[in-house]
């Protein structure tokens, strides 16, 4: 049966909203549990806001982490010293980091390349030096702590997001339906459009009449905005909020997610994402070198499935 | 008539190395300009300079009346220039109809559109259907444009730089490379542009059958400098020109 | 007042240039082959684990003569193998390569030698103070300051003088050219490499003797080699001879003012110099992609 291209591409993306829904019902019998789920679907973002520059724009941006450490201290901020509301926390996350990547985005948007690569990284650095220097504030190494997220009261009625594990994981659906919506909005839009030209080919855009250095300052700044606001949500699912989440290593391992599920795809990065911390919790369960084999991964992966997995299986599937 | 573009003693130096000195031109609107001259000539860094690629180390640039010597690469386009590179310089992962249509949203000033409606839409398409057929595209709009045989490329590159609505086109070398039928397609499609369109344009080329067959006025560069400007009747018979070629011949 | 920040300037003196010796081969790696080696740190841990492994049978001077070169073998090997596939791509896989490989060893150490720090003997000789008056200059440090002189002049010369050297310049400049020319790019990359991690070793031989020698310490040394090449100029080793020097010193003097923000300050300096000359103190225009 022939199926168009258009049916197609609706028919994957029903199924992959139909299997997000359902994941508490079919993870458990898989040996997974739902609080698994809400942490591959907030770092799924995390992969996907980082692919919205990488994969489509074409910027290295290597330092991504710190935004996503900022939404999360952010938010712990507003939970502990605001007020206990966790829309409240979620925004001022938010704003945290995607502000603060404005404002670095500006000194560093001529930049290209390894150098590109060289000041995100050192300029995250910073701030998660700050983050363990500043412990009366930020509680240094052992993070943000003492704080949690709020029941949602609507009117009458409350969802217990706290105690609920199931109504949590929906909530987070929910909030990464909504960024992705506007993130897939953004890419097909012309703005996503000259993204995507100044990815293909720089010098044809600048003679296109595109401002690139603008441009990629405002892809990355919407990028640091959906970054930080999936580490807004990170804080919310642990109640607690890592220095460690703003070290470059974590930036390394949202790229490898990016790079894992395939950085030329929309959804590549939560397939990635999805394997990544399957993989690097199964691994740590069962060996105390655990560092080794997910160095070892990388590697391969770079070697041999550079353009992640459902790169190859585009490949499969025009063969 | 006021020149459309006017260099006035344009001159370009890497380090100890002159690769453009003092040159100066002045082209009509309406006007096929070709500028021509051996290999090392600096016909290449010349473009560069007029384009925005880089700036001129003295001289200076002036586009419609407008001084133009600092202005961005970018600013340049939006001001009406367009440009195609000696090697061909597309997006070769998007189809030939992506590659225009970005150029005819940054024309229309969608740029920074997060969205546009179903009208405009619209009438994107219809401005990038335009510019496929008059570049003869028409029929490969949904190939990848990385797919595409060299001279097909090169015209869809032409067509990136139309869909712009550009005063003045800088092609550079739009031939190199082709073989027979693929220089003559791309020539009619040079000659539709200036005769039909009425477009301004500044022309690099080897090739002597394109050139005598297109150009109004003839522009020659040898290492650098100016040396010889004129009709095609009058370059043929400079005979500067002919030794700095036949000097150069080996 | 004065004898303190005279301190606090030599001090700074001594650990800017440690900091020089870490960045230079990284910036050496960086400027030929266009690759962060991420591992860089790593390659610092194996120098030092494996010269106290090797310092009972040919005593601490013998190590610092055969670890680091050993060291820089390991290096071509990783070279050779792992990184030459990724030339030609995007340097994001580079990155991420090297990433991974920084796991590996930092993981490979702790597998081999055990989680604990290891204490390392330093010479009795070099363990001693200056004098009296001068006593926070240990022998040591002096020693450390002297061997980072030798390396780097030892490295200006290979540059100026030697074949290799002046293609590695020229490579720097223009690798399209150079091969052009008819010369191997492959392994004048392999032989770049090798200086550069040789260089990672030595310094790892030096920071075991004063910092003592544990998996993680690797990591700490890569943000200032980093912060060293951005001040100083991608693209110009004196640059970063400058930046690593100027960091240090910077350091040392605000060790005396603001002592919490002496690790502060070399963030403040690059986010000065990005902001008022991007292209780094010494950095060509142009070197940005």
């Amino acid at each position: 049966m022939i199926v168009s291209a258009d049916n197609r591409k609706l028919a994957g993306l029903a199924t992959i909203w139909i299997v997000l829904a359902l994941a508490p019902y079919w993870m458990a019998p898989l040996g997974g549990y739902t609080a698994l789920g809400t942490r591959i679907l907030v770092l799924g973002l995390a992969a996907m806001s980082v692919n919205f520059l990488l994969g489509f724009t074409g910027v290295l941006s290597f330092g991504h982490a710190a935004y996503f450490g900022l939404g999360a201290y952010g938010a712990g901020f507003a939970l502990k010293f605001l007020a206990p509301s966790t829309p409240l926390a979620l925004v001022c996350g938010m704003l945290l980091g995607g502000i603060a990547g404005a404002a670095l985005g500006a000194l560093i948007a001529r930049r290209r390349g390894v150098y590109f690569a060289m000041v995100t990284i050192a300029f995250g650095q910073v701030f998660y030096y700050i983050a363990f220097q500043w412990s009366s504030v930020t509680g240094g190494d052992d993070g943000l702590r003492n704080f949690s997220r709020q029941p949602l009261h609507f009117g009458s009625a409350t969802i217990d997001i706290l105690g609920n594990a199931n109504a949590f994981y929906y909530f987070v659906l929910v909030c990464v339906a909504l960024a992705v919506g506007v993130m897939g909005f953004i890419l097909r839009s012309p703005f996503g459009r000259t993204m995507i030209a100044i990815r293909e080919n720089e010098r044809r855009a600048r003679f296109l009449g595109i401002p690139v250095d603008r441009h990629i300052w405002l892809a990355f700044t919407l990028s640091c905005f959906f970054m930080a606001f999936a580490g807004a949500l990170y804080a919310l699912v642990n109640n607690f909020a890592d220095p460690r989440g703003l070290h470059y290593s974590q930036s390394g391992d949202f790229v490898m997610m990016a790079v894992m599920g395939g950085m030329r795809r929309f959804w590549g990065p939560l397939l990635g994402a999805a394997i990544f911390v399957v993989l690097q919790d199964y691994l740590s369960s069962v060996t105390v070198n655990w560092m080794s084999f997910v160095g070892v991964i990388f590697i391969a992966i770079v070697l041999f499935f550079p353009r992640g997995l459902l790169g190859v299986l585009q490949r499969r599937s025009e063969a | 008539m006021t020149n459309l573009l006017e260099v006035r003693g344009a001159t370009k130096r890497f380090g100890s190395l002159v690769a453009v000195r003092d040159v100066s031109l002045a082209v009509q609107p309406g006007e096929l300009r070709a500028i021509i001259g051996p290999n090392g000539a600096g016909k290449t860094t010349f473009f560069n300079m007029i384009s925005g690629f880089f700036r001129p180390t003295s001289g200076s640039i002036v586009f419609d009346g407008r001084d133009i010597t600092s202005t961005p690469a970018y600013q340049r386009v939006v001001l009406g220039m367009g440009r195609t590179f000696q090697i061909t310089e597309i997006f070769p992962e998007l189809t030939v109809f992506e590659n225009v249509r970005i150029s005819t949203e940054v024309a229309d000033g969608y740029r920074l559109r997060p969205w546009i409606g179903r009208a405009a839409k619209d009438h994107v398409r219809r401005q990038v259907e335009e510019t496929l057929t008059l570049t003869g595209l028409q029929a490969k709009a949904q190939r990848l444009v990385g797919e595409l045989s060299h001279g097909d490329q090169r015209a869809a590159e032409i067509a990136m730089a139309l869909a712009l609505r550009p005063r003045l086109l800088l092609l550079d070398e739009p031939t190199a490379g082709m073989g027979e039928q693929e220089t003559y397609e791309i020539t009619q499609l040079v000659r539709r542009l200036h005769k039909d369109s009425k477009l301004t344009i500044l022309l690099i080329e080897h090739d002597m059958r394109v050139i005598f067959h297109l150009a109004d006025r003839i522009t020659v560069l040898d290492q650098g400098n100016l040396l010889a400007e004129g009709t095609p009747q009058e370059i043929a018979i400079n005979e500067a020109v002919q030794s700095a070629y036949l000097g150069k011949a080996a | 007042m004065t004898q303190l920040l005279l301190f606090n300037i030599t001090n700074g003196l001594i650990i800017g240039a440690f900091y020089v010796l870490m960045a230079l081969g990284l910036s050496l790696i960086l400027n030929l082959s266009n690759v962060i080696n991420f591992a860089h740190g790593g390659f610092l841990v194996l120098g030092g684990y494996l010269a106290y492994t090797i310092t009972p049978y040919v005593g601490f001077w013998g190590a610092l003569v055969f670890a680091p070169p050993l060291i820089a073998l390991v290096g071509l090997a990783v070279e050779r193998t792992l990184i030459k596939p990724l030339y030609g791509r995007d340097p994001l896989y580079s990155l991420l390569l090297t990433f991974g490989l920084a796991f590996v060893i930092e993981d490979g150490t702790r597998f081999i030698w055990g989680a604990q720090g290891k204490p390392v003997t330093v010479p009795a000789i070099l363990a001693q103070p200056l004098s009296d008056e001068l006593f926070f200059i240990t022998g040591y440090r002096l020693f450390m300051v002297a061997t980072v002189a030798v390396a780097v002049a030892a490295l200006f010369v290979l540059l100026r003088f030697t074949r290799l050297g002046i293609r590695i310049r020229a490579g720097t400049l223009d690798l399209e050219t150079v091969s052009a020319l008819g010369i191997n790019v492959g392994r004048l990359r392999a032989m770049n490499f090798g200086v550069g991690i040789y260089l990672a070793g030595l310094s790892g031989v030096l920071a075991a003797g004063q910092l003592g020698l544990e998996p993680t310490m690797g990591t700490g040394l890569l943000m200032p080699s980093f912060i060293a090449i951005i001040v100083g100029g991608v693209g110009s080793l004196t640059g970063t001879l400058l930046g690593g020097l100027l960091i240090g010193v910077a350091s040392g003097i605000t060790a005396v003012f603001l002592p919490a923000a002496s690790e502060a300050i070399m963030y403040v300096l690059m986010a000065v110099i990005l902001m008022i000359r991007p292209r780094g103190l010494l950095g060509e225009e142009g070197m940005m992609t």
